[in-house]
């Protein structure tokens, strides 16, 4: 076969697939619904959905809280956990990687506490601080703080030993060879990190505040079945996807901006 | 292994033998490892005892007092084993059924640009939210038995399947390809000989993600509602303000997600000896 030209255009037919399903896959869902294939106590129709979040905006009613309320209460709740993730697990993970003592000292412990789902802390949670806010940033911490460490762990484990070796040869102490060679090289890999954690941490916020809350998204869920109304369940776990897709967004945008000099 | 790897230095363990020192103790990883497993137990034992965190912690021998306790007795009709058959049988049937559609799924939908086309969006929109947040929606269509929880364990599982085993495909160095064409390798030659056993470590990453995020969900369903399973021992703990039923709970969580984990490595280890690091995974 000879040579052949590169295409970069795509087809025609690609570009319009994509909306095409994202049509039918909305105009099923409220076929389904409008013509009673699903019960409408099963599940909402789209124009439904979007009803009640106008509603919501302004209507404190029937769960106690506005919609941007909730949505507030979980992203505080969020942040707070995250960020003492971070605080805690970043340093924790880098100086386990490096620094025996450390490692012997708290790898027993991390490895645990590793393997049991955030979601399992809940019931001590509630022993320890109740439903408020503290009980749910502690899930969040302890959601977060595991991939921090391990990613961090990974990545000074993955310096190049030539760097390591050349710095040796030149006299440079331990604490050089970890400040000036092994963090840096792990930034890519802690940046990873930042991203998992902050899915992990968002999934099992949803977790804590269906079992322990009083306001928050995960809250108006389990609301909202409780009181079978479907729309609002739907409304609930829509808000839950869109905050996740918005945090990922935007973590994407500020890992570029800082590593943008740095190998991947 | 007589070498040992810090920061991928690799250090030889052959040096002679040294004379016995405090210092040489105090940085022996393994020693360090014992201390603070004791100090742990200890440091636990003493919150415990002295009530700092009021009634709601219990000691160490407490635990495993109720753990043995609860190897004879039954709760709910099932001992201790039952209620943790209980919950992996409920992440094996979730988590097979998941497998066995993602996968194939995004293989399809890595290979042909068409199915690409259709179901990438679809996926799209459910990507971002979290498994949890379908409990209360499974349980308005399922009810409260059987079938809610192993839907929860399908939706969340389903997501890291589908992504690894699409990427798996997508992340296939070019040269591979060159090699079999060059070779006088059709299209169907390209799919079986590179595309799927080059995407194979990939897909078995996917699945120790999924893993554990089944282990998440079935939690947080037998939390929310259910008659058996470890979650189930958890609120019973929770509900009786039994902190040693819940601290046991947790520890039997702990240790059945981690044999799973080590049944799906292992498994790695048997059907795909050609594992390699994949950048960007």
């Amino acid at each position: 076969m000879a040579y052949e030209e590169v295409k970069v255009q795509t087809p025609l037919y690609l570009k319009i697939l994509p909306v095409l399903s994202i049509c039918a896959f909305f105009g099923s869902w409220e076929f389904i619904v409008k013509t009673g294939i699903v019960p409408s106590t099963m599940l909402a129709a789209p124009s439904e959905v979007i009803k009640l979040f106008i509603v919501k905006l302004t209507d404190p009613n029937p769960d106690g809280a506005v919609l941007s309320q909730h949505a507030w209460i979980s992203l505080k709740e969020a942040g707070i956990g995250y960020l003492l993730s971070l605080l805690v697990g970043l340093p924790l993970g880098l100086t386990m990687g490096w620094f025996t003592t450390v490692r012997g000292l708290f790898r027993p412990v991390f490895e645990l506490i590793r393997p049991i789902p955030p979601i399992a802390w809940i019931p001590l949670c509630i022993f320890w601080f109740g439903i408020g806010l503290w009980g749910k940033v502690f899930i969040i911490w302890i959601a977060g703080i595991v991939p921090c460490v391990i990613n961090a762990w990974v990545g000074v484990g993955m310096t190049n030993p030539t760097l390591i070796q050349m710095a040796r040869t030149y006299g440079a102490s331990d604490w050089q060879i970890f400040t000036k060679i092994c963090v840096p090289s792990a930034l890519p890999m802690v940046f990873g990190a930042l991203q998992i954690a902050l899915a992990y941490c968002w999934t099992n916020l949803v977790g804590a505040e269906l079992l322990a809350a009083d306001q928050g998204l995960g809250f108006l869920i389990s609301m909202g079945r409780r009181l079978a109304l479907p729309q609002m369940v739907v409304l609930g776990m829509v808000t839950v996807g869109i905050g996740g897709a918005v945090i990922g967004v935007l973590i994407d945008a500020v890992e570029k901006r800082l590593l943008a000099g740095i190998r991947r | 292994m007589d070498t040992q790897s810090v920061a991928n230095e690799v250090i030889k363990s052959t040096r002679e033998k040294q004379a016995f020192s405090i210092i040489a103790l105090i940085r022996n990883e393994y020693f360090l490892y014992l201390v603070s497993s004791a100090a742990f137990v200890l440091l636990w034992h003493w919150v415990a005892k002295e009530q700092i965190l009021g009634k709601s912690l219990a000691t160490p021998y407490d635990v495993v007092k109720e753990l043995g306790r609860l190897m004879t007795i039954k709760l709910a009709g099932k001992n201790l084993f039952g209620h943790a058959w209980a919950s992996t049988q409920r992440i094996l049937i979730g988590f097979s059924l998941a497998a066995v559609v993602a996968i194939p799924l995004g293989l399809f939908m890595a290979l042909n640009r068409t199915v690409n086309a259709i179901v990438k969006p679809v996926f799209d929109l459910f990507k971002p939210m979290p498994p949890i947040a379908w409990i209360s929606i499974a349980i308005l269509w399922f009810g409260i038995g059987e079938p809610s929880k192993v839907f929860i364990i399908v939706i969340g599982t389903f997501v890291p399947c589908l992504l690894n085993s699409y990427n798996g495909i997508r992340l296939i160095e070019p040269e591979l390809y060159d090699v079999i064409r060059s070779l006088g390798g059709n299209r169907r030659h390209e799919i079986l000989q590179v595309s799927f056993p080059a995407a194979f470590p990939a897909i078995f990453a996917g699945l120790q993600i999924s893993l554990s995020i089944a282990w998440t969900c079935v939690l947080a369903a037998e939390l929310v509602s259910a008659r058996s399973g470890l979650g189930w021992i958890i609120v019973q703990g929770m509900k009786l303000t039994k902190p040693e039923l819940v601290i046991g709970g947790m520890l039997i969580i702990a240790l059945v997600a981690w044999l799973t984990t080590l049944l799906v490595s292992g498994l790695e280890r048997v059907l795909c000896p050609w594992k390699r690091h994949i950048e960007g995974l």
